[in-house]
């Protein structure tokens, strides 16, 4: 059956139809004729896709030279801060004991600072919590049992701690313990979702402006409780623990009575241990 | 169906399937929007038109004078009929439940048979559905058998129109191909399912052919006892024969005259219709509805963003003990892992001498102090067969020489060895072996210098590779022995410079 599918004749529209009619006639013998003896040509859309594809693949090579540029110059600039940060912490642990040992010789007393860092864990589940209590450990983000989050000290924030008191344990982690939490336990906030941090994209993504573009530099700024500590726990979403393995001592008791809650300075370390 | 402006030329066949020579241009209703929506509406309506009004007897379940008993006679308060003697009395009348009564709202025959439709509506679906009847694909899905038509529209003679016997419109069917149709119309009589049985609507079957025709001089008397054949005329064209059923895609049979009249009856979009007064085609909303060729158009696709790709979440993996996910994060932990295995081997050596000097034993060598002193040997060797062969020729010397301070030059920059064998080649005689396979040495140690350049970055790749680096050092020296075995003495001694050289960095 013949197809009667319109054969490209679009400015026909002024020609007599007695014109047409022959016109018509002839153009489509003479099409029979010539299809007979050609090959069969490349359908067009190919030949339109595999042009884009080829201009798609150059800028792409482009894009990726860049970007591969680029990321050597950050992995170097990440190997570089990741030294100094080590010598960082080693040089103040070393301070420390130098101070200390010094002020013993003159025969004085050194008293080091203040602790400025604070990891609190809720211990206590949801149910009947006073309503104070219950503000505060939503504005600590510590919505759950055994959720954890790293906390800047100061006048405010102790005060926050006596109010929560006996929902919480909190103390100063070391080193040792803030690179478990955010190497194992790190989860970022991205978009309101709970992220894995699996690379440094993820950081830099985020943290670009406060200059923290990689894992160490966000370790570096939660230890030493720095300007952009804020935005720093801010990005890290709280840290949902285990329950601590050979268990609590007594939930209901300040830790100084010979239970849990509360602040156990440096003790909060050996707890993590347990419990990350 | 793309709407362009062209109109193909159409061929009549005459009553023996053979195509005449005349052409006409398709008429534009052809080109009209197919509106199945509107056509089936339509269809819906019209169909509604023909109908006969039935109703119940206004006086059916009326006709007794019941009264209700009221309570306390123990039985409903139903109204029930009056008086004795009879089965009837005491029988529960008028209510649609009871039997004998009347129906629940008996039907009326001022109920609202006929509908009227816009007679734009009406011109619309007709449009459409002639369309449609132009499309091969949409009179195939309908059932029609097509296959061996000879085009679509199929448009014939004027001749079939004089036809008066039934036999010369068989066998001009027959001709042209649609004896098919009819054919299958035969096969699907049957009796109809359901009560119309007894309605006299016993038997049904399928449509056949519909045949258009311009002026009727005998056709229909020819076709009319076709089974299946519909016949009508042009100025009186029926949505309920164009589209049976609300489905467009007749097969239809067209006679020259009443083709040609189409452009009259419906007129194109630039001129009106003459025989509907201001009738103008309607307007497609797409004027190009081929959506593969759309989608692929650059015009669309300029303005598109790219697709947004679902990005597969990625297994988080703990950095603390599975290293490949640590270096991803913090590079430098290669070097503080690497560090930290060498302590323990060193302290752990120094332990064992420890103990070895109480007790008195010599310990053996370990591995890297065993390949330092091969080195040395193999170093010792190679310099005094190079000083054997200074004795013998002393010419290769002098020429060898300007280039050892470009020979180190270039050991230091990697990637290019290439150039090497070029220089090397300027010594003629046998130094023109010699230094070329100096050149091939030199590059190799340049390449192996390079790689130890690389090392600080790179060793950490796996920590337990530290054995590597003096490894590379010993393959240095020890490509280094087989070359001077074949060189002149002048390059070894350059290699010599820089392979002392290296082991300082």
């Amino acid at each position: 059956m013949v197809d009667t599918q319109p054969k490209e004749k679009p400015a026909q529209k002024e020609k007599t139809p007695a014109k047409e009619k022959e016109e018509g006639k002839k153009e489509k013998k003479e099409k029979r004729r010539e299809l007979g003896k050609k090959l069969p040509a490349v359908p067009e859309s190919v030949l339109k896709s595999r042009k884009r594809r080829d201009l798609a693949k150059a800028a792409r090579v482009n894009v990726a030279l860049k970007k591969r540029t680029e990321y050597y110059k950050k992995r170097k600039e990440i190997f570089k801060r990741a030294e100094k940060y080590v010598k960082e912490y080693h040089s103040r642990e070393r301070d420390e004991i130098r101070l200390a040992r010094q002020a013993r010789n003159r025969g004085n007393y050194y008293i080091p600072g203040e602790a400025r860092l604070a990891f609190v864990i809720r211990i206590r589940g949801i149910n009947q919590v006073a309503p104070k209590v219950r503000k505060v450990l939503q504005l600590f983000r510590l919505k759950q049992i055994n959720n954890g989050v790293f906390i800047k000290l100061n006048k405010a924030t102790i005060n926050m701690l006596r109010i929560c008191e006996p929902y919480v344990t909190w103390g100063y982690p070391n080193l040792k313990s803030v690179r478990e939490l955010i190497y194992k336990r790190g989860f970022a906030k991205v978009r309101g979702q709970r992220i894995p941090i699996t690379s440094n994209a993820i950081i830099e993504k985020k943290l670009s402006k406060c200059n923290i573009i990689c894992i160490e530099d966000l370790i570096h700024e939660i230890f030493t409780v720095g300007d952009k500590f804020k935005y720093a726990s801010n990005f890290l979403w709280p840290f949902k623990l285990n329950t601590p393995t050979g268990g609590w001592r007594k939930k209901t008791n300040h830790y100084v009575e010979g239970g849990d809650f509360g602040n156990r300075e440096d003790k909060i370390n050996e707890l993590l241990r347990r419990m990350v | 169906m793309s709407l362009s402006a062209a109109r193909p030329l159409i061929s009549i066949y005459n009553d023996k399937n053979e195509p005449l020579g005349t052409t006409v241009a398709l008429p534009a209703v052809f080109k009209a929007p197919i509106r199945p929506d509107i056509v089936n509406f339509v269809h819906d309506n019209m169909a509604k038109n023909h109908r006969q009004p039935y109703s119940v007897n206004k006086d059916a379940g009326h006709q007794t004078s019941a009264e209700s008993w009221g309570t306390g006679r123990a039985v409903a308060r139903i109204p029930r009929v009056r008086g004795g003697g009879t089965h009837r009395s005491g029988q529960g009348a008028f209510g649609n439940m009871c039997r004998g009564g009347r129906m629940f709202a008996p039907t009326k025959p001022w109920r609202r048979w006929h509908r009227r439709i816009n007679i734009n509506q009406k011109r619309y679906a007709l449009v459409s559905a002639i369309a449609a009847s132009g499309v091969p694909a949409l009179v195939m899905s309908k059932g029609h058998l097509i296959q061996d038509i000879p085009e679509l529209p199929l448009v014939v003679d004027d001749k079939v129109q004089e036809y008066s016997k039934t036999k010369q419109a068989v066998v001009f069917l027959r001709r042209i191909k649609a004896w098919a149709d009819i054919q299958k119309v035969y096969k699907s009589r049957r009796f109809r399912a359901g009560k119309g049985k007894m309605r006299n609507r016993r038997r049904i079957q399928r449509r056949g052919p519909l045949v258009i025709y311009g002026q009727d001089q005998g056709l229909t008397k020819a076709f009319r006892n076709i089974p299946g054949v519909d016949l009508i005329n042009v100025s009186k064209l029926n949505l309920l024969k164009l589209a049976p059923g609300g489905h467009v895609g007749r097969f239809v049979i067209w006679t020259q005259s009443a083709f040609s009249k189409l452009d009259e009856l419906f007129g194109s979009w630039r001129k009106t219709s003459k025989l509907k007064k201001g009738y103008n085609l309607p307007m497609p909303k797409m004027a190009n509805t081929d959506l593969t060729r759309l989608l692929k158009a650059e015009e669309i696709r300029s303005v598109l963003r790219a697709p947004i790709k679902q990005k597969r979440s990625v297994k988080k993996l703990n950095p603390l003990t599975n290293t490949r996910a640590m270096l991803r994060l913090n590079p430098y932990a290669a070097v503080l892992k690497r560090k930290a295995i060498l302590t323990s081997l060193q302290s752990r050596r120094k332990r064992q001498e420890l103990l070895a000097k109480k007790r008195g034993i010599t310990l053996e060598p370990t591995a890297a102090e065993a390949r330092a002193r091969k080195l040395q040997e193999q170093r010792r060797a190679a310099i005094q067969k190079a000083k054997a062969e200074k004795a013998k020729k002393p010419k290769v010397e002098k020429e060898e020489k300007p280039t050892p301070g470009k020979e180190g030059k270039k050991a230091k920059t990697p990637a290019k060895g290439d150039k090497t064998p070029v220089k090397g080649a300027k010594a003629p005689g046998k130094g023109g072996k010699a230094p070329a396979k100096g050149g091939k040495a030199a590059a190799k140690e340049a390449k192996v210098l390079g790689k130890e350049a690389k090392a600080p970055a790179k060793e950490a790749k796996a920590p337990a590779k530290e054995a590597k680096a003096p490894a590379k050092e010993a393959k240095a020296p020890a490509k280094e022995a087989k070359a001077p075995a074949k060189e002149g003495k002048a390059p070894a001694e350059e290699t010599k410079k820089v392979a002392e050289g290296s082991p300082k960095k």
